[in-house]
């Protein structure tokens, strides 16, 4: 009898080590991840701003403010709409963190869906976050969720219906902020995060607004650029300029009848030319193997090399791999791209900025070098 | 000397038919369609503008819209989002591009394929939309990404269509002026 109270004591001690261990990774995605914006910064606000009821939850989210002072336009920049799609993220970090503005307002939002941050999706074994070389020494990144974390906005309906399309999806993509907008005001917290970003958005008076994001390999639309159609002469000026510094985009036009999605709504409900932005994330592809830091930090998938030398494979991939910093300096040069094709659409509302690295720097310096 | 003039006679009829696209010309007005919907038909107009060429830009056009028209200009790739902001299927595309490309050719009105858009722009969901359009057209201007498999090569030597591989979409700009 006293030999099985020692066993169930060990049990209990050895399970409440593990358990704590287990709850220290936990509360580590709670933590917020270190950001060092640049000189210009000239205010930092916080989502709940624009609606106060995403005060003091996990949907409230870090706004930061570039104002040149000198008048001129606005453009807004979100990262982390899918905490999954590590680019986005990054590149909101890298250009804020560097970025000197002569002419106009620059908004950064790196992690729009902050809740997603907090979680990573079930079953995927998916890493919590990666370590990236800076100036400072090893920086840690968060890695989260496509969605909203179930910890925040709990249950999942059936089937999701869009507000106020009506539009019917899967039940998972409730927690999906790209599929949210343009949001509701009293409705679950992700409608609540995509309603306080219109209103940023509206009241901000924003000109062009970019929604950073990353897809499968096999996904058709990577290296695309996606405009609402009010905007497509611009996104096809951007395009025609990428190519002159050897950087294929594909143009999209957003579909009129799939809701909810930044490059629709926010076209539709205000006044701003949205673009989405993709890159090629080999990590949320279904054909990879090992799923780990190195492979979102590094882009390479033995699984698509293999798929790809059977000939099997019918989407282009590059055996070398589609490394974080490539996919980052993709997005920086697009975005300057589709800024420059504004400008020269709309003189009298200029934004210019500087001290951003380009396509180019990136690829000669790696990213190190413009982490603070 | 009849020796000469017999010889000058077969050079210049094979260049004819050796170099077919050097002499192609095209006139206006310009009406560019899509086959597919993607969004590449916008490009295609911002390379128009860049040479400085008018056009009418109507990725659904139909019969009708070829009144007037004396030159079509087909921009062919699948879009999924392309068919969705139409409201249209595959099928209902491949349709309406096949009743345009005949329409046109019965008021022998010259198509010109311009196809921009790289590998983006090949593969199973869009070579039947890029066949329709290059088997019916008079010439073809392609990017050279798109035909790293000579797809368009093939059809051209084929069917004996001239065609015109340039390095880069930008350079399809030259590539058109030259042909208006």
């Amino acid at each position: 009898m006293q030999k099985h109270h020692y066993t169930a004591i060990l049990f209990l001690v050895a399970t409440a080590v593990m358990a704590f261990i287990a709850s220290k990774d936990f509360l580590k995605m709670y933590e917020h991840d270190k950001v060092f914006p640049s000189e210009a910064l000239t205010k930092t606000g916080m989502l709940s701003d624009y609606l106060p009821n995403l005060k003091g939850s996990n949907g409230d989210t870090e706004v930061y403010f570039f104002d040149s002072g000198v008048q001129g336009g606005t453009t807004l920049v979100l990262g982390g709409t899918h905490p999954n799609e590590p680019s986005g993220y990054l590149t909101a970090v890298v250009l804020m963190e560097n970025i000197k503005v002569t002419q106009g307002k620059v908004i950064v939002i790196p992690q729009a869906c902050r809740s997603g941050f907090t979680c990573t999706d079930p079953m995927e074994a998916l890493p919590l976050g990666y370590y990236l070389k800076s100036k400072s020494g090893d920086r840690y990144f968060s890695f989260g969720s496509r969605v909203s974390n179930w910890l925040d906005q709990w249950p999942d309906p059936e089937v999701y219906t869009h507000y106020p399309s009506g539009q019917k999806l899967s039940g998972f993509e409730t927690r999906n902020l790209n599929r949210a907008y343009p949001g509701k005001a009293k409705g679950t917290l992700t409608e609540r995060v995509a309603y306080a970003i219109v209103e940023l958005i509206k009241k901000e008076k924003v000109d062009v607004a970019f929604d950073l994001h990353e897809a499968a390999p096999e996904i058709p639309i990577i290296k695309a650029i996606v405009v609402h159609e009010k905007a497509k002469d611009i996104g096809a000026m951007a395009v025609l300029n990428l190519e002159f510094e050897d950087l294929k985009y594909a143009l999209e036009i957003s579909p009129q009848n799939f809701r909810g999605l930044s490059h629709r709504e926010w076209g539709d409900s205000t006044e701003v030319f949205p673009f989405l932005m993709e890159t090629s994330n080999p990590i949320q592809g279904r054909l990879r193997g090992r799923t780990n830091a190195d492979l979102i930090i590094n882009g390479v998938d033995n699984n698509y090399k293999i798929a790809l030398e059977s000939g099997k494979l019918r989407i282009e991939y590059d055996p070398e791999g589609e490394p974080l910093s490539v996919r980052v300096a993709r997005h920086l040069q697009g975005i300057h791209a589709v800024v420059e094709a504004f400008n020269g659409f709309y003189p009298e509302r200029q934004i210019v900025y500087e001290n951003v690295p380009s396509y180019s720097d990136i690829e000669a310096n790696g990213l190190e070098v413009y982490l603070q | 000397m009849k020796t000469i003039s017999k010889l000058m006679v077969i050079v210049l009829l094979g260049s004819i038919f050796l170099f077919p696209q050097n002499d192609i010309k095209f006139e206006k007005p310009i009406l560019i369609s899509s086959a597919g919907q993607s969004a590449d038909v916008t490009l295609a107009g911002m390379l128009l503008k860049k040479s400085k060429t008018e056009y009418k830009a109507l990725p659904m056009a139909k019969e009708a819209d070829l009144e007037g028209i004396k030159t079509l200009i087909i921009v062919p790739g699948f879009s999924s989002k392309g068919l969705g902001a139409a409201g249209i299927s595959r099928d209902q595309e491949k349709a309406r591009v096949n009743a345009l490309v005949n329409a046109a050719k019965k008021k022998n009105i010259k198509i010109l394929m311009l196809h921009i858009g790289g590998t983006a722009r090949r593969g199973q969901q869009s070579d039947d939309f890029n066949q329709i359009a290059a088997e019916a057209s008079t010439h073809m201007i392609v990017v050279k990404q798109g035909n790293e498999d000579k797809f368009f090569t093939k059809i051209a030597s084929d069917k004996k269509i001239g065609i015109k591989v340039v390095d880069k979409m930008a350079d399809a700009a030259a590539a058109l002026k030259e042909v208006f």
